[in-house]
């Protein structure tokens, strides 16, 4: 009788020997992993330093989620001694956390019932920042945030993207520029050494890639990146950068620079010779052939009315988009405040009526037909508009000391310019519907 | 006078015939203008409306009719290039041309066109046929250089100008004009030595070439520039005295004080200016922080000129920068055993002082000189006989002055030192009484509460404190609070406060620097007291007297016990900051970044956390 049971089946065979430590193995590596959670919301004790630590991350091939819209946009990664070490050096609050609880985080970022939602951020995109060598005086926003996050990137510039340097980047930054050949329009600065340097190293770049004009070099250095753009590139630009790129685009069959920059008069038919099928996100814009008015196009509305022109109470507010089905718009909302302080520029918002339908609006001032921050497909690729200067100096003049993010460790202006950073390293999802 | 009354006569009369002969002409012109201005006004109008063509068409009749009127062919020229019609423009200007006898500028106003109808060869010919008409004529050169700065063309507007000095064989013209373009262009080498031209014919345009030259020399490349053409101007002409400035004046924007050092000294010596030269340069070093350099002038000025009226400033002056010498330099008379250095800058700079006592008795600086010697004796010679005597004399002979208060300030710290307690606390009343406000009044303050503690006073203290935490802008607030906290925290276990009031000796023993006494006294009251609420503050202040004892290794492992005893301790993260910057300091990177690493770990909270960050990546060598 008792040889008649099996007994060989309770006893270890090899292959389930195998069977039985591969789950020993895997049970104990379940308990013994431990994840690190880098929370985005309130917990947070440098918002802006997260952004590098998460990119520096993804350059050592850790492969970060970043949980829209849980804890204020999270970041979810794997826990490693030399990552803890330079969370705790740069001083960006983190959190350790079990895979059981991990595994919890993310049933409740996937759940329907939340609009939350994982995105896979694999790879860090190669960053790209269009500025000249000069120093100017005045700060960029995008530099500024890039370097305080300490987010590498490196500065490109006419020669560079017209002798096709923009094909070694992922992401490139445009901000307080003036693509229409006018010099920003800084008329009253024209006897400076900054303005007359600026005006003498442009004229020289436009001689050199064989232009008579500067607007004609910048044509065509917009040309070249709407032609990346239209490629799969990613663009982002700030203050003067958005409407002049639009506007150099548009004014590629005229000219629209006044004498007083360029030497010859404004096109008599200029407002009729404007092409809007050739910009990413305004039409039926006019342009301001005043050379002394401190204003490119009737695209910004200029600073808020008087009475709302204080710090105290100019914002706008952001957007909510569905985070399972508008990925990108949710990703380059991702805050840990939806309402956000505004901040003056040469281009401040754009006026509503002169955007295209097919642009989606990501923030507007409330009350007021103003857009802030706005974003689009073209081609491939993609652009994003942000109104303003910067984001933590209301009314940033030329000449003024550049802002110390050590202060401004939570700017939630600040952050808008790092989602964009880390929306190209995003893994392309093929969307549910 | 008969001759004089016959011109007179003669010149009137030449007056009355001409008006006699030209107002027919004038009456018939002026019928016929008045229905052109009213046509001119209409077609400016239209022009003003941005309706081109038709300003146009009434221009063009007006120029047929009357085409000597030089405003009508100006308005059609103008309305001409608003509309970009440059042939129509060029066609107009060479009619006009055709009718004149010196057609130079519309010879320069056509290769404007030229150019900006995008025909730059044309343009050229053009600008060259103009400086063809009189080559000679330095103004044919300037129509031209402003027709080419209109378009921006400066490198051409260089070469029209070069041309002219050349032609005309005069190195004098365009000087300041060419110094501009060179700058505009960057060339500023070239700039300078333009502007070094102008200098030659007139000296006193140094601070007009200052004023220009500032603007455009602001990156170090331009100022490198800038600095190699003036020096090249000092060689070829040694004897120029605004030439050596400008090259002192670059050198000084361009920080290199001890090249400027040589210019200076050299000007000095040509001009014969007694060292007054040497001497503004040397204030100048010392202002930028060159303090070598400036204590170097300040020497050369007394062994030069020893006689001169800055002699005794620069003797003054040469002392401080001996003192800022040493400090920077950490140099210490006594080394850790207390056995004496070699002579240093601290020698030197009391050396200097003495010397100045003893030449100038009549200075009005000699009560600060003084002082200076008194505060030397004491706080790095330690010779507080000597600081006490001279410190006397200041308070003695020269009351009611800053010195004199700095001098009683230093007496009560002195008295401290020596244990002359009521004495210490006397001098600070008076001073407090005195002065009542400013800084030297909180540090007296401070001193006296500091005073109370030392005696087991600690309601006197306290109250002192309390006074001081109010004004939080003072140096020493700080001080004060963290004594208040202390005299908070650490009363008991008995109704004397025995800990607290033996710690109170322990720290004026510090203060006294009897340091083996205090470590000594400092073990027994940790034995005694070891659970007591002050045993982090024993532990803290053992391990730095560990440290100024030279027992390195002592001190780094006191520090690194403090928070593993006293886990809650306020000095927690600061005991790891000093034992990791002990052990960067004496060559262990490694343990330094671990303990650096602990103190994000264990206190993320301290305020201490920023300069940690700083001081990991200083080790790591990052490059933020």
């Amino acid at each position: 009788m008792p040889t008649s049971f099996p007994y060989s089946l309770l006893l270890p065979s090899g292959r389930n020997v195998l069977v039985v430590v591969a789950l020993l193995l895997c049970s104990l590596k379940t308990a013994a992993a431990q994840d690190l959670l880098i929370p985005m919301d309130d917990a947070q004790s440098d918002h802006l330093k997260a952004y590098g630590v998460t990119f520096w991350a993804l350059e050592r091939q850790i492969e970060v989620d970043w949980l829209l819209n849980y804890r204020g946009g999270s970041f979810l990664m794997i826990s490693q001694p030399d990552l803890e070490a330079e969370l705790r050096v740069r001083g960006v609050s983190y959190e350790v956390i079990s895979g059981a609880r991990t595994a919890s985080i993310l049933s409740e970022v996937e759940s329907d019932a939340a609009n939350t939602a994982v995105v896979r951020l694999e790879k860090p995109p190669r960053i790209a920042v269009y500025a000249p060598e000069q120093t100017l005086p005045w700060d960029d926003a995008v530099l500024l945030a890039l370097t305080y996050a300490e987010v590498p990137y490196d500065m490109i510039y006419d020669d560079d993207v017209l002798g096709g340097a923009l094909d070694e980047y992922d992401w490139l930054h445009l901000h307080h520029e003036d693509f229409t050949g006018q010099f920003g329009k800084f008329f009253s600065y024209r006897a400076t050494p900054w303005y007359i340097e600026q005006q003498r190293q442009a004229e020289m770049a436009a001689r050199r890639n064989g232009f008579r004009k500067v607007s004609e070099l910048k044509l065509a250095v917009v040309t070249t990146i709407r032609e990346y753009v239209a490629g799969g590139g990613f663009l982002f630009a700030m203050c003067s950068g958005t409407d002049t790129f639009d506007l150099a685009l548009a004014a590629h069959q005229t000219d629209i620079v006044p004498a007083e920059y360029d030497g010859d008069p404004v096109d008599p038919d200029a407002l009729s010779r404007l092409d809007f099928t050739q910009t990413f996100a305004f039409h039926e814009f006019r342009p301001v052939f005043n050379a002394r008015e401190y204003e490119f196009s009737d695209i910004d509305s200029g600073p808020p009315p008087q009475p709302l022109r204080n710090p105290a109470v100019d914002y706008f507010t952001l957007f909510e988009f569905s985070a399972k089905y508008d990925q990108v718009p949710t990703m380059l909302t991702q805050n840990h405040v939806p309402t956000i302080k505004g901040f003056i520029g040469q281009t401040t918002n754009f006026r509503k009526h002169l955007i295209k339908p097919n642009v989606v609006i990501m923030a507007e001032a409330p009350g007021r037909n103003e857009v802030r921050y706005l974003h689009g497909s073209f081609g491939e690729g993609t652009f994003t508009f942000y109104g303003g200067h910067d984001p933590e100096d209301y009314q940033h003049f030329v000449g003024e000391e550049p802002t110390d993010l050590n202060l401004h460790k939570h700017s939630p202006g600040y952050r808008l310019i790092l989602n964009n950073i880390l929306f190209p390293a995003a893994k392309k999802k093929k969307q549910k519907t | 006078m008969p001759n004089r009354t016959l011109r007179i006569t003669k010149l009137l009369l030449v007056l009355v015939l001409g008006f006699m002969l030209c107002s027919p002409v004038s009456l018939s012109a002026q019928n016929v203008e008045e229905s052109q201005v009213g046509r001119f006004q209409l077609a400016e109008s239209f022009l003003r409306a941005a309706q081109y063509e038709r300003a146009i068409s009434m221009l063009e009749g007006l120029y047929e009719e009357s085409p000597g009127t030089h405003v009508f062919y100006e308005r059609l020229r103008e309305a001409y290039e608003n509309v970009k019609r440059y042939d129509a423009a060029i066609a107009l200007v060479d009619r006009k041309m055709a009718s004149e006898t010196a057609p130079t500028s519309y010879l320069t106003e056509k290769a404007r066109l030229l150019f900006l109808k995008g025909d730059e060869a044309g343009a050229r010919v053009q600008w060259e046929r103009a400086v063809a008409t009189n080559p000679n004529s330095p103004s044919v050169y300037l129509l031209v250089y402003r027709s080419l700065l209109q378009l921006r063309l400066f490198d051409y507007a260089i070469e029209v100008l070069e041309k002219g000095r050349s032609e005309i064989d005069n190195d004098t013209l365009f000087q300041t004009d060419l110094a501009y373009l060179y700058n505009l262009t960057s060339q500023h080498e070239k700039a300078v030595e333009k502007y070094l031209e102008l200098l030659v014919l007139n000296q006193n345009q140094l601070n007009y070439v200052k004023s220009q030259l500032g603007g455009f020399l602001t990156s170090e490349e331009a100022l490198r520039d800038g600095i190699q053409a003036a020096r090249k101007g000092v060689a070829a002409e040694p004897l120029n005295r605004s030439y050596r400035e400008l090259l002192g004046w670059l050198l000084v924007e361009d920080n290199a004080y001890r090249e400027a050092l040589e210019v200076y000294r050299g000007i000095d010596r040509l001009e014969r200016e007694e060292g007054r030269m040497l001497f503004s340069f040397a204030l100048i070093a010392a202002d930028g922080g060159s303090y070598d350099v400036a204590l170097e002038a300040f020497d050369e000025v007394l062994r030069r000129y020893p006689e001169s009226v800055s002699a005794p400033e620069a003797m003054r002056g040469l002392a401080m920068m001996q003192e800022k010498w040493a400090e920077a330099n950490q140099e210490t008379v006594f080394d850790i055993a207390g056995n004496r250095q070699e002579r240093n800058h601290w020698d030197e700079a009391l050396e200097t002082y003495q010397r100045f006592l003893l030449e100038y008795p009549q200075h009005p600086q000699f009560p600060d000189v003084l002082r200076r010697i008194g505060s030397l004796h004491q706080n790095v010679f330690y010779d507080l006989a000597a600081a006490e005597t001279v410190l006397r004399e200041v308070v003695a002979r020269y009351p009611q002055t800053d010195a004199a208060n700095q001098a009683a300030y230093d007496l009560g710290r002195l008295a401290v030192t020596m244990g002359r307690l009521e004495d210490a606390r006397i001098q600070f009343s008076r001073l407090l009484t005195r002065l009542r406000t400013g800084d030297l009044a909180d540090l007296a303050r401070y001193e006296l509460a500091q005073l109370h503690f030392y005696q087991g006073d600690f309601e006197a203290a306290d109250s002192f404190t309390r006074a001081m935490q109010e004004n939080t802008s003072t140096d020493v607030a700080n001080d004060a609070i963290h004594m208040k906290v202390m005299l908070i925290e650490s009363k008991g276990p008995d109704s004397l406060n025995t800990p607290l009031r033996r710690f109170a000796r322990i720290q004026l023993l510090t203060r006294q620097r009897d340091y083996d006494t205090a470590l000594h006294q400092l073990d027994d009251l940790s034995a005694e007291f070891g659970l007591h609420a002050l045993a982090d503050d024993m532990l803290m202040l053992k391990a730095e007297l560990q440290a100024r004892t030279g027992q390195t290794k002592e001190a780094i492992s006191s520090y690194l016990q403090l928070p593993l005893l006293h886990p809650d301790s306020f000095f927690g993260a600061g005991s790891l900051v000093e034992a990791a910057a002990l052990q960067a300091r004496f060559g262990s990177a490694d343990e330094a970044l671990d303990t650096y690493q602990r103190v994000l770990s264990e206190y993320p909270g301290s305020l201490l956390i920023p300069r940690v960050r700083e001081s990991i990546r200083l080790l790591r060598g990052d490059e933020v």
